[in-house]
């Protein structure tokens, strides 16, 4: 038996297994380990340098029956996550309709349009951003030249989320990329028929432009709310939380629990929480897109 | 002829054994030594490791800086992996918890018969300063504490004197007298997690005579009515304007009320600080005149809250493959005179009496600062446990102070409620 397994490969075969190994070495190691051992933390008692002890379920029940701070950083993440995704999405897709047109001096447009992007969520930018929105800030100082009294953006938990949200949202550019060479791929042909059957610029997006771009639609659904499930930088960098833990998202509590506090185990149980929503929400995706994402190949492989 | 040649080569094998030894002894030795902290204190570290390098050619120190945040998370990690620095700064209020999970995390200096001569034995044998368990794993780089930077000028002009001794009901009257002195000013600049560190912690030592925590039993020290009084201080700051509102001072959280443009432009009398770093809250507003104040005492305290402490201890990794070059670069690094006056007092004031004579004599003990540890030192307060220190008790604190401050917590309701998380934190 064993002989006839081995007789499926050649030399050949062997030889691209050995041009494999570094990346087959990285993924074990990188991530396959990591990912199992902190399925097994998630199940102990685990102190960063300490010995892990079985404890079950005991951090998921503690989870869930016990820590009112993890709830209530589910509820800022899902907030902030509703909240940024289809607004970047819409923010990304108008602009990326705008710039789809040739005029002069469009590809600098573009370029200007996707610099926020290049800052990507970097702890730079959310300095910035801080100083901005602060109560002596550049915003207030403008709101001021309209006769408006200063807002506390910063200080103010209806305003918190808000300005971490808008920085998201503000980084458009990648979707907006992805979006623009989309646009490019609809066919002329479609909208030439279409105004001669006498369609309207919002019947034409809706019939042909939305249809078409679904496949990319999709995708960038998918990635941005994987990223936003995930989001910690800008909210640790301009609010730290605050106030009143209204920023407060659970990769800052996974991150305190794990780094600040030595709870691992914890922490894990966290990260294993946090995988499972986006799991959730991808698959849920997946089986709505069945009837509003349109495959040119049927979706075929 | 063949005794000549094995005569030789007998000679040539001695000549290489002792080349061989030599060798040995001048094996080239590279120690990591990582810390965290601003330009002065990287100028004047890089300054001895330099020094120190030019005297001991075959030991190479490389240096890991960086700012405070984050240090002790990539720390921790790091010394769970093994792959710690073989020198480290560490937060004397965060090694607790380190000794607790790994007593093997760190090397004793005793020992390595470690020269501590220079040190007073009843400041350095102390936890907060890296003695545990009968052995000295860590070594404190100065003295520290809590002090009151007063902008002097502005407190003569509103007849406030914190060179006086006074109690918590003082602040409150004279934060009245700041307020209608000038609208825009406050008697005290101070953050919920400042609030947290020199207000409740202090309050509630001055009120119960004991830490938060009992630390060998794990039992909570304090009541839930004295937690109340706690909070209820904490809310008459507020109430009275001794302080901004917390939706003010949420912009400037942490260490960054040196950030803070009332701060800056003197609208403030005073602030509690570390004696580590109140110069950096000095350098925010050159302009003004500053002294330091005594610290509040409840009139029938049961104990007088303040103690001095260390700004950071120094410890040599288990990890360390070269534990005596480790211990002789700190050797030089404490009790080398060029090196005493090289740091000053990068690292808060000198730990050691021939430093601070070193650096009076040379003109670089900062005297405003030398003052601030003298006054907190005289106090002799308890020293807090170390379940209260770690950054999750903190936190827990920080948290209900800052409910308590945007009145969405009465005090009753934040004593309830830490009643209910403090006891986590044991175990």
């Amino acid at each position: 038996m064993k002989k006839r397994l081995f007789k499926h490969y050649s030399k050949r075969d062997y030889k691209a297994f050995i041009y494999l190994m570094p990346w087959l070495i990285g993924l074990l190691v990188l991530q396959i380990y990591p990912i199992v051992s902190s399925l097994y933390y998630s199940f102990t008692d685990y102190r960063i340098g300490g010995t892990p002890v079985w404890v079950g379920l005991q951090n998921y029940i503690r989870l869930f029956t016990e820590d009112s701070e993890f709830t209530k950083a589910l509820a800022v993440t899902l907030r902030y996550t509703v909240t940024t995704v289809p607004l970047k999405l819409a923010l990304a897709l108008a602009i990326a309709m705008f710039l789809n047109r040739n005029i002069k001096g469009i590809n600098l447009i573009r370029t200007v349009y996707y610099i926020p992007s290049l800052f990507g969520g970097s702890v730079a930018i959310s300095l910035l951003w801080r100083v901005m929105f602060q109560d002596n800030g550049v915003i207030n100082a403008f709101l001021g030249v309209f006769g408006m009294d200063p807002i506390s953006w910063l200080g103010d938990k209806r305003y918190a989320l808000n300005v971490i949200c808008l920085l998201e949202i503000w980084q458009f550019g990648s979707s907006m990329v992805m979006f623009l060479a989309a646009l490019k791929q609809v066919p002329s042909s479609l909208y030439e028929a279409a105004s001669i059957d006498g369609a309207g610029k919002f019947t034409k997006f809706r019939k042909i432009t939305f249809p078409q771009i679904t496949p990319i639609i999709f995708f960038t659904l998918i990635m941005q709310l994987i990223t936003a499930l995930q989001a910690y930088t800008s909210a640790q960098v301009i609010t730290n939380g605050g106030p009143l833990k209204s920023t407060y998202l659970l990769g800052m509590k996974l991150y305190a629990e794990g780094f600040s506090y030595f709870r691992m185990g914890y922490a894990s149980a966290i990260s294993w929480i946090m995988f499972l929503i986006i799991l959730i929400i991808t698959l849920f995706l997946f089986a709505t897109s069945k009837k509003w994402v349109h495959y040119e190949d049927e979706g075929d492989f | 002829m063949k005794k000549r040649i094995t005569a030789m080569i007998a000679a040539a094998a001695m000549a290489c054994s002792c080349f061989g030894m030599a060798a040995s002894a001048e094996e080239q030795v590279t120690l990591r030594f990582a810390w965290w902290g601003g330009d002065d204190r990287l100028e004047a570290t890089l300054a001895v490791i330099e020094a120190f390098e030019a005297e001991n050619p075959n030991i190479t120190i490389e240096a890991e800086y960086g700012s405070s945040d984050g240090y002790h998370d990539k720390l921790s990690t790091a010394l769970a992996g093994g792959t710690a620095a073989d020198i480290v700064q560490i937060d004397p209020e965060t090694m607790p918890t380190y000794v607790e999970i790994n007593p093997d995390y760190f090397l004793s200096f005793d020992e390595y018969g470690f020269d501590f001569s220079n040190f007073d034995e009843g400041f350095l044998r102390t936890q907060i300063n890296g003695y545990y368990d009968g052995q000295q794993l860590g070594i404190p780089t100065g003295i520290a504490g809590p002090t009151l930077l007063v902008n002097q000028d502005l407190a003569d002009a509103i007849g406030i004197d914190f060179s006086q001794d006074y109690d918590w009901d003082d602040l409150i009257e004279w934060g009245k007298q700041v307020r209608e002195y000038d609208d825009s000013m406050y008697l005290l600049s101070a953050n919920k997690s400042y609030i947290t560190t020199f207000i409740f912690y202090n309050y509630a030592k001055q009120l119960t005579g004991k830490t938060l925590f009992d630390v060998e039993s794990g039992e909570l020290n304090i009541t839930e009515d004295e937690l109340t009084q706690c909070f209820a201080y904490i809310q008459s700051l507020y109430d009275n304007e001794v302080i901004a509102p917390a939706s003010y001072s949420a912009n400037y959280d942490g260490d960054n009320l040196q950030s803070d443009p009332n701060w800056i432009d003197g609208k403030y009398v005073a602030t509690f600080a570390h004696v580590s770093t109140m110069n950096v809250m000095m350098a925010a507003n050159e302009d003004a005149n500053y002294s330091v104040g005594k610290l509040p005492v409840m009139a029938d305290a049961k104990d007088n809250g303040w103690t001095a402490n260390c700004p950071q201890i120094i410890s040599v990794t288990s990890t360390c493959e070269h534990p005596e070059e480790a211990m002789l670069f700190l050797d030089y690094f404490f009790n080398n005179e060029e090196s005493m006056s090289t740091l000053a007092c990068t690292r808060s004031v000198p730990p050691t009496a021939k430093a601070r004579e070193i650096c009076e004599a040379d003109g670089t003990l900062d005297s405003l600062m030398m003052e601030a540890a003298d006054i907190c030192s005289a106090y002799g307060g308890l020293t807090p446990d170390k379940y209260a220190s770690s950054q999750e008790g903190k936190q827990i604190i920080t948290d209900l102070v800052e409910l308590v401050g945007y009145g969405e917590y009465t005090p009753e309701a934040a004593a309830t409620d830490a009643l209910n998380q403090l006891p986590r934190l044991v175990g």
